[in-house]
């Protein structure tokens, strides 16, 4: 994994001993809200709804387990006992004093971590495919890519100050797990006809209240372009996005509004005019970044060893574990292991202090002490030796981290809403509760199979509705809360946004009629159809039919 | 420092966060700031009003809340009109914390 070098180094300890500085000034009184309020939002702090919350970044979701255990220590020390994993891969704490958030800034420092950058009209966090290093599916592992973009954006000073918020997202797979094409811009690793390795850059996708999925830029950009490329695109937007109105500010409007062709003109015209050899990152420095991510020293180890197998035949709890938690692995006799943080109690996303030093030691004992964050608010423990599946499946149970729902239908993406949200307009918590607690035997869930249920508290969006299967946007009327579905969205490599299906509900309504859609999905489907094939099969209108029935 | 103006209709109620800790605040009957609703001080007397708005302004000056504004207060009820301040004066209604307290 990525070291600071000592730039990184000296950059995070200068930010925090200014904000240090920042801190102490607005507390005495020498600094007014309004000329603190934006340097607090620049270092991830933010006033939400009953108190402050700090957004700590996880740089493309990787995080070592000395970074885990410090988060834990943040999460005592400073929080309530723990921590939110939110859809950009990072953390958030719902309840730091502002006093303290110095020394939280310190202490995440000395694990090369910050919160630089998660707020503001910036790059914001790079987000990265969670199986990035383990998964055979990808080119190459596109982690050294997102620190390149990291490094080169990091308080950089022509894009300090966008017409709105940019974030990237990267994969180097097909199979999309990182929602590449709902980014500012979405970048795939592939590998062009003569088989060189380069870049197809996707721009203009975003969620929030106007939903677009991204297009096509350019088909294939060599390494060496990259940076030079971004830089062209992100000129243009700085030059054209609308800063006359916030809500048409992002570059996905302007994309709409210019046209994809037009834009490409602009963005080519602009890229022609770079000199690359100013920004381009000589192969010696990629190389270099690259040794970071160099893949841990795998044994050489059989696929499913006997013990293995055995251990599936014998424990049923462990095979519908494994079946459903753990995916394949590039290197032979591993496995990626996926942790839910969908237990039916705790909110979507949240994991205690105590949890999350028992996956850091479980991370040490059975993945090279690595793990990963996943825009699904779930973890990842990437290279796991299959012959160890079962031990650590006991200990996750120890845990209480052994849910086996990965992507079922309580595998539910949630934002805050209004229990934490300062912009909420429903709560949304209580609603992914509901849902789980009517779909909580674990038969019926994998019988229905794959569902992505995602719930907004407002038309921002951070719950990712419009992408969900079914997709929920908590709203509220004359004080009471009510809940618009959508369907048929997607957020995989096949993007799509849902359809409104028409007037919202109540909480009680609104679980019913999902139960509704979902039977009425199992009499259906044709052969293994997930519920989103019969409903691309059918058409909205049956699903409209039993929903408002 | 707040600029909105009050403008607000029937009772009203003064509230805040504070700087240091973050958590909402409302002004009590004698002008203190209170972490509990309950002991809110809700009115229509627009002297009492005017004096509300004196203490929040000099109080986010000295650094003691930020983000001071009034909210409508029903009349019959005593809590907030706006669903967004009603659901402020409780607290999140699910709260991993909790959990962890209990057991
Ligand atoms: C009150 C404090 C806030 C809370 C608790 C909150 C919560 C969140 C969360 C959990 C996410 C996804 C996580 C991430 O970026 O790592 C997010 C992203 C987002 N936030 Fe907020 N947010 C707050 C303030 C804001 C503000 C001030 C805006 C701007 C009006 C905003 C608009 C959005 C949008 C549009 C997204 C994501 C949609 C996208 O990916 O484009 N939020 N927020
Ligand atoms: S979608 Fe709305 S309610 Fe949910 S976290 Fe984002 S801004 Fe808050």
């Amino acid at each position: 994994m990525y070291r600071y070098d000592e730039f990184d180094a000296q950059l995070v300890a200068d930010r925090t001993r200014q904000f240090r500085g920042q801190v102490e000034r607005r507390l005495a009184g020498r600094l007014s809200e309004a000329e603190f309020r934006p340097l607090r939002l620049m270092n991830g702090l933010y006033l939400q709804l009953h108190a402050y919350m700090l957004r700590v970044a996880v740089p493309y979701g990787t995080l070592n387990s000395e970074q885990f255990r410090m988060l834990a220590h943040l999460a005592e020390k400073y929080d309530r006992g723990y921590g939110h994993i939110t859809t950009r891969q990072n953390m958030q704490f719902n309840w730091p004093k502002l006093p303290d958030v110095p020394d939280m800034l310190d202490d995440l420092a000395s694990v090369q971590m910050h919160a630089i950058q998660t707020s503001g009209n910036c790059i914001r966090n790079v987000t990265c495919d969670p199986y990035a290093g383990a998964t055979a599916e990808e080119v190459e592992d596109p982690r050294p890519m997102a620190e390149l973009i990291r490094q080169w954006s990091t308080l950089h000073p022509e894009f300090t100050f966008l017409p709105r918020k940019f974030k990237i997202a990267v994969t180097a797979a097909e199979k999309d797990r990182a929602l590449i094409k709902a980014h500012d811009i979405g970048i795939q690793i592939v590998r062009n006809t003569n088989g060189d390795v380069g870049y197809k850059i996707y721009v203009g996708g975003g969620l929030g209240r106007t939903p677009i999925i991204g297009q096509i830029l350019r088909e294939f950009l060599t390494k060496g372009e990259l940076l030079a490329y971004l830089t062209a695109a992100l000129r243009v937007y700085n030059r054209y996005g609308r800063r006359d109105n916030k809500y048409k500010a992002r570059i996905k409007i302007l994309v709409q509004e210019t046209g994809i062709e037009t834009f490409r003109d602009q963005v080519e015209a602009e890229y022609a005019s770079i000199d690359i050899s100013d920004i381009a990152v000589s192969e010696e420095e990629r190389n270099r970044i690259t040794a970071y991510f160099a893949p841990p020293e795998f044994e050489t180890l059989d696929n499913d060893p006997a013990e293995l197998q055995k251990a599936l035949e014998a424990n049923k709890a462990f095979s519908l574990w494994a079946k459903n938690n753990v995916a394949a692995h590039k290197a032979s006799g591993y496995a990626i292991v996926n942790i839910s943080l969908k237990p039916k109690d705790l909110a979507p996303g949240d994991i205690t202090a105590a949890q999350m030093r028992a996956v850091s030691d479980i991370a040490d004992k059975y993945s090279f002490g690595e793990l990963r964050s996943t825009h699904q608010q779930n973890l990842v423990l990437p290279h796991v030796k299959q012959s160890d599946l079962l031990a650590l499946f006991a200990e996750l149970e120890t845990a209480g981290l052994a849910a086996d729902n990965i992507n079922l239908i309580t595998d539910i993406i949630c934002c805050p809403g209004m229990d934490f949200c300062a912009l909420a307009t429903a709560r949304s918590i209580p609603i992914s509760q509901a849902i789980a607690e009517r779909f909580a035997d674990p038969e019926r869930q994998r019988t229905i199979g794959e569902m992505q249920i995602k719930i907004s508290g407002c038309i921002n969006a951070c719950g990712h509705h419009h992408v969900g299967h079914i997709g929920i946007l908590g709203l509220e009327k004359a004080g009471v809360e009510f809940y618009q579905v959508k369907l048929g969205g997607d957020a995989s490599e096949h993007a799509e946004i849902g359809k409104v299906t028409g007037p919202g509900f109540s909480q009680e309504e609104l679980v019913d009629g999902i139960e509704r859609m979902v039977d009425f999905y199992l009499e259906t489907r044709e052969d293994s159809e997930r519920f989103l094939d019969t409903y691309r099969r059918i058409g909205i209108a049956p699903f409209k039919e039993v929903l408002y029935a | 420092m707040s600029t909105l103006k009050h403008k607000g209709k029937g009772p009203q109620s003064m509230t805040a966060n504070e700087l240091r800790d973050g958590y909402s605040v409302w002004l009590d009957e004698n002008l203190d700031w209170t972490r509990d609703f309950k002991r809110a001080l809700r009115t229509e007397d627009q002297d009492l009003i005017d004096r509300m708005q004196l203490k929040a302004d000099t109080d986010e000056k000295a650094n003691f809340v930020v983000g001071v504004y009034f909210i409508d207060i029903e009349p019959d009820t005593g809590l907030p009109v706006r669903y967004r301040e009603k659901f402020r004066v409780n607290g999140p209604s699910y709260d991993t914390a909790d959990l962890l307290e209990t057991t």
